[in-house]
């Protein structure tokens, strides 16, 4: 039919999700076609809202921990780790140097096990099957890891305020050696044979989703993905917590801010990862797990509860009350978590619980930015840019 | 040039990555079957409740409210009553499974050893009631899964912190070396 001046044509507009898998999770995102090109893309967030701030309001320091596993449960140490370190540097708590190690340790294998999943899935949506299957296999060695070290596959809870909850044992440390031996080869000669090179994914991912270095710190991305686009951000460099100031490793960095350039900063976060989990190993002194000076943060030894009456009331009143010592004050601590900056802001005002918590999460800071990534784009482009972007709706939605 | 054109043409990169996938057709499958083929779980995974018992077979619980107090979904109900002698009953203690987020907090916060979460995990059943654990269910579950050798070992590991987490002592774990080296390579 000879296409005459006077057809009308108008924008389709489709829901995607919140059920479409290639989501990761329940996002929904209206777009606006203009046949197969974006026009206009609006994400909507707030299907898994379980209000984690207001929910820590009305918990002790103490029992508001398990709810930051819910975060980003892909890597839920990472949290952990971040609400920890918030709540030891509003109380001046200093951390003994084993737990600092061995949450470094820890917190790089969640990195590890959710790079591997983001990059996995993201392949998986474009249609790189293979990737995601190997993917599993390793990401289980890991998970198993984590099971031998604190009886959780992924929402551990293992970092306590002031340590850790239980010591490391040989076993689990050998075999977590034994893994990072071989883990580097392995993604060379398996996810970068079938990836880097293919031509079917470059197409699908070279140019696409290109976001300049000006653009993403004016959208405040962090993470892979700002440092996709070239910039020098990393917390752990910048300001380093735990034992990040001990030990070395380089920061990728991307040039062009496309899918692609992300996808091999991921790639390449996850060897550097490798190089802290053996450093981390090979360094890890002996020392209290657990900080001795913190009596009024951290739940007494116990086999002195019911030996003397101190400990006792310790016990009690901490776990009832939360620690009613703590100082009045407000302050924000970030930490880098696989996605980007997760940030907590905790106001104390001296009771046992938080009087306000607030986070700050990358995955909503990066659905906001969606819609850049997403213009000029086609509808298959989206798959690929909701993937890179590298999201848990758990963390965004809170 | 010519070298990047043959590339090109004769799909290297393709053929590479299709010689790896038929490569791992010969190796070892690593799935498990699962309910045909189940992975023990690891001491210490954080499982189904259980409350304990001492060695003459009474439950430890003396209804001291710490686990109910300390858990982060509310799920541990605990009822007591004053008995003759002025001590603590405890009448009942029902923690709804449902709920649970097996943060192992319970166990931490329990003063006499009396709350443990055991190695057991299937336990999915189609009612909620089959899933509400009263006394008599915990209790049985210590029977089941718990009792003996290894609620002492559990215990012995999970029950922390304890004074030694405190301060430095020889037997912990640290990097061994070459021999760590030898071991991995092994594995
Ligand atoms: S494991 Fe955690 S959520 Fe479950 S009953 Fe114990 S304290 Fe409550
Ligand atoms: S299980 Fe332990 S903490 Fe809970 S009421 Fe009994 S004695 Fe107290």
């Amino acid at each position: 039919m000879p296409i005459t001046n006077d057809m009308k044509t108008k924008n389709l507009t489709i829901s995607m999700g919140p059920q479409h898998p290639a989501t990761h999770g329940v996002l929904k995102v209206v777009l606006e076609l203009d046949g197969e090109s974006i026009v206009k893309c609006t994400p909507y967030v707030g299907y898994l809202h379980r209000g984690v701030e207001k929910l820590a309001e009305s918990m002790t320091y103490l029992s508001a921990l398990p709810l930051t596993d819910r975060l980003d449960y892909i890597a839920s140490v990472c949290n952990n780790v971040g609400y920890c370190v918030a709540v030891e540097r509003l109380f001046g708590i200093e951390v003994p140097e084993r737990a600092k190690f061995i949450r470094t340790m820890t917190c790089e294998m969640a990195r590890i096990s959710s790079h591997i999943l983001g990059v996995a899935t993201h392949a998986l949506d474009i249609g790189a099957m293979t990737v995601f299957l190997y993917s599993f296999r390793d990401r289980e060695t890991l998970l198993d890891l984590f099971e031998m070290l604190c009886g959780a596959r992924l929402t551990v809870s293992y970092p306590r305020i002031g340590g850790v909850r239980n010591d490391v044992t040989q076993e689990f440390l050998d075999k977590l050696y034994a893994f990072t031996d071989t883990f580097p080869a392995t993604i060379e000669r398996e996810y970068e044979t079938l990836l880097n090179e293919n031509r079917i994914w470059k197409q699908r991912t070279i140019g696409v989703g290109v976001i300049t270095a000006e653009e993403a710190i004016n959208w405040g991305m962090t993470g892979p993905n700002l440092r996709g686009s070239g910039v020098f951000y990393d917390i752990r460099k910048f300001a380093p917590y735990d034992a990040y100031d001990k030990v070395e490793f380089d920061v990728p960095l991307g040039k062009n801010g496309d899918v692609y350039d992300r996808y091999l900063c991921r790639m390449e976060e996850m060897k550097q990862s490798n190089r802290i989990i053996r450093q981390c190993i090979e360094q890890l002194p002996k020392g209290a797990i657990m900080a001795p000076d913190a009596p009024k943060f951290t739940l007494p030894p116990k086999d002195r509860v019911l030996a003397d009456m101190e400990s006792l009331i310790h016990q009690f009143v901490l776990i009832t009350k939360g620690p009613i010592a703590a100082p009045e004050g407000e302050l924000y601590a970030s930490t880098e978590v696989p996605k980007g900056e997760l940030g907590f802001y905790i106001i104390s005002d001296g009771s046992g619980k938080p009087y306000r918590m607030r986070l700050r999460s990358p995955s909503f800071v990066h659905v906001s930015a969606l819609p850049v990534l997403c213009r000029d784009a086609m509808v298959a482009d989206f798959i690929a840019n909701v993937g890179t972007i590298d999201i848990v709706l758990g963390e965004c939605d809170r | 040039m010519i070298k990047k054109m043959a590339k090109k043409l004769f799909l290297l990169e393709i053929v590479k990555a299709m010689g790896l996938t038929f490569r791992m057709m010969l190796t070892r499958p690593v799935t498990r079957q699962y309910p045909d083929e189940k992975r023990p779980a690891f001491p210490g995974f954080r499982g189904l409740h259980a409350l304990a018992r001492r060695e003459d077979g009474t439950p430890r619980c003396v209804g001291c409210g710490l686990c109910s107090a300390v858990c982060p979904s509310r799920c541990i109900h605990v009822y007591t009553s004053e008995g003759a002698d002025h001590r603590k009953i405890v009448d009942g203690y029902d923690i709804e499974v449902l709920r649970c987020v097996y943060c192992g907090f319970c166990v931490e916060a329990c003063p006499y050893k009396a709350v443990v979460l055991t190695e057991h995990f299937e336990y999915s059943d189609y009612t909620r009631e089959a899933l509400f654990m009263n006394k008599d269910k915990l209790l049985s579950n210590w029977d089941n899964y718990m009792a003996g050798a290894k609620g002492e070992e559990y215990h012995k590991r999970f029950w922390r912190p304890m004074s030694e987490d405190f301060k430095a002592h020889d037997d912990q774990a640290v990097f061994r070396g070459a021999k760590q080296k030898e071991l991995s390579n092994a594995a």
